[in-house]
């Protein structure tokens, strides 16, 4: 008897044990159907967390932060300016590894507008900002390299301060905002930045339509008197994956100017994974939920199988005499299993496919049933329904012919 | 040289503590195409006696021949050979595969054999329907057959894979007197077409319809 000869009996089989079957599926059918979506659901969210990471400035984006002072700073710790506008201009002309660098200031002013004020963040830098940061000008125009070397009093506002200020993002364009006593021009209103882990949770990147852009250049000779310390120095590494080679090279370079190490160098975007934690939980009990009636599945298939080999030990017997071997009696047994946990993982397939597609559509997540996904599932419920197979198939093999004839 | 050859059977159940002897030396020789009834009390050893002639159960000891080929070694996947090619039983209770058409109750020994397609098997088990007068019944289940018809498809069943011998247990047991006369009629014809057959059975009138009888007493021939 062929293997094939032996699965068209174990279909056979499965046909003429209806409701067995039918049993045995279902139990598979919502194993395989819930670890499918959860798969493609989990799939799906750290697609979210890297679109997140590209969001806030992508990979190879690398920050630089003044580092604190150790207990007993040394006479060149005393002494260093700590990162200042001069560092970045020195980067931006030397350091091949970066693509773009944007310095920062970083203030809370008040801002004014006829009779509406209140106050708000205001960020000092350059062109770059824009670049690094994927941002774009809904009307008007991003700060340019003009408005930096010259000083320029002019500004670009988030949307939600522009809509705060004018009412509306075209009207504030050519107006006068007075920041902390000093009038700007609006040039430019951003667009509006969103991104949502999930429906219920806010927007992630509201913080980014509350402030305005000045010109570096423009807030330090304005508010600071001309010290040029950085708030931040954002840095884009010129290749995607270089964050590490710009990380060595800029490190190196600021080393020297400062001679001492009064800075911390990281890649940025780790961050993000923190805010992907809760829905990591998420998907963990979606996932023990899938094993958990996958498992209930195949001991439900054991029971069955051992119930079906118990009434059917006279039947084994018979077979038996008329010529069939240990070996034969156990693979019609498996081969039974095996038709059940192939059209079980199928139909799973279809369930769990259905279900990814109706929590996307209502969640609005990404989700994709990938064949990874598919051949993991199909995979899972063949050796469930093997291993739930395999100990009833034994005990039918080995089954005295004798006594299995005389069993009532 | 004899079909079957048996010399000094014995078998010795385990029950608890206590052996139990169900045979205590038997020698028997059966002739090709004889028809032979082993006849006794319940309790005498007939049942086991014919389990190990059909190589369902091995003796303790002694030896025992069949169609030339020592049994008496043999174990398991070899056994099982040898009950596919060179025996066909018929039982009591008919053992009819109840979820099976009659036409595939019939070709399964050939599938356990092995070698010929399921097409051919059944074409085989339609001709062999056909000579015992099933040919209307081939597509049918068991429960739509009365009795007679049931155990007329057992004797195709085991006649199918042409045995060296046939063993019957009881095959009038559960049938009434007339469909009972019918299989045994079906006995008769198979035993004309040149076939062995070894008849098992404590009803009188079955064990004269076999040419010769052997008596079974406490595990030992009796006469």
């Amino acid at each position: 008897m062929s293997f094939l000869e032996a699965l068209l009996v174990g279909l056979a089989e499965a046909r003429r044990h209806f409701a067995q079957t039918l049993l045995s599926l279902l139990g598979l059918i919502l194993g395989t159907g819930s670890i499918v979506a959860v798969l493609a659901l989990f799939g799906g969210q750290s697609k979210i967390t890297q679109d997140y990471v590209a969001e806030v400035g992508g990979f190879g984006t690398v920050i630089a932060r003044d580092r604190e002072l150790s207990q007993r700073p040394t006479a060149t710790e005393l002494a260093s300016d700590r990162l200042t506008y001069g560092d970045a201009r020195y980067l931006k002309q030397r350091a091949t590894t970066l693509g773009a660098v944007a310095p920062g200031f970083f203030e809370e002013m008040d801002y004014r507008v006829g009779g509406v004020s209140f106050q708000g963040p205001v960020i000092g830098t350059t062109p770059d900002y824009a670049v690094i940061n994927d941002i774009r000008p809904l009307v008007g125009r991003y700060l340019s390299d003009l408005d930096v070397e010259r000083q320029a009093r002019v500004m670009v506002l988030g949307w939600k301060y522009a809509d705060s200020l004018f009412g509306a993002a075209e009207t504030a364009l050519g107006g006068l905002v007075t920041l902390a006593g000093r009038n700007f021009t609006v040039v430019g209103v951003l667009e509006r930045e969103e991104f949502y882990f999930a429906p219920w949770s806010g927007n992630e990147l509201e913080y980014r339509n509350r402030r305005a852009y000045i010109p570096i250049t423009t807030a330090f000779s304005q508010y600071t008197g001309d010290d040029e310390h950085l708030s931040f120095l954002t840095l884009k590494a010129a290749h995607p994956t270089g964050a590490r080679a710009a990380q060595q090279q800029v490190t190196a370079m600021l080393l020297l100017r400062h001679g001492v190490q009064d800075f911390d160098i990281t890649p940025s975007g780790a961050g993000a994974n923190d805010d992907a934690q809760f829905f990591k939980l998420f998907d963990f009990i979606f996932l023990v939920v899938g094993v958990v009636s996958l498992i209930a599945g195949g001991v439900v298939i054991a029971n069955i199988l051992l119930a079906s080999v118990v009434e059917r030990v006279r039947e084994f017997g018979t077979r038996m005499a008329l010529g069939a071997t240990g070996f034969q009696i156990f693979a019609q047994v498996i081969a039974q299993v095996v038709v059940i946990a192939v059209i079980g993982g199928l139909l799973g397939l279809a369930l769990g496919w259905g279900l990814t597609g109706t929590v996307a559509y209502f969640m609005k997540m990404p989700a994709a049933v990938t064949p990874t996904i598919a051949l993991v599932a199909i995979g899972t419920s063949l050796s469930v329904g093997f291993a739930a197979g395999i100990y009833p198939a034994f005990r039918a093999a080995r089954l005295s012919p004798v006594e299995a004839l005389r069993y009532a | 040289m004899a079909l079957i050859e048996a010399r000094a059977l014995t078998k010795v159940y385990r029950l608890g503590r206590v052996d139990v002897a169900a045979l205590r030396g038997v020698d028997i020789d059966v002739a090709r195409g004889e028809y032979v009834a082993i006849m006794g009390p319940s309790g005498s050893g007939k049942s086991t006696l014919m389990h190990i002639l059909g190589c369902l159960d091995t003796p303790s000891g002694g030896a025992y021949r069949l169609d030339g080929e020592e049994i008496g070694g043999l174990r398991g996947r070899a056994l099982a050979r040898v009950r596919n090619r060179k025996v066909g039983f018929v039982f009591q209770t008919f053992n009819l595969m109840p979820r099976m058409t009659v036409e595939e109750n019939v070709a399964l020994p050939l599938q356990y054999r092995g070698g010929l397609r399921r097409r051919a098997r059944l074409k085989r088990a339609r001709a062999l329907l056909e000579r015992f007068g099933l040919g209307e019944r081939i597509g049918h289940r068991p429960d739509e057959l009365s009795g007679g018809e049931r155990q007329r498809v057992a004797v195709a069943r085991a006649l199918i894979g042409e045995p060296a011998i046939l063993l019957v247990d009881e095959p009038t047991g559960n049938l009434d007197s007339e469909a009972g006369a019918q299989v045994l009629r079906a006995f008769r014809e198979v035993h004309a077409a040149g076939n062995t057959i070894v008849l098992v059975t404590h009803d009188p009138d079955v064990g004269a319809e076999a040419a010769r009888t052997i008596r079974l007493a406490d595990g030992r021939v009796a006469a």
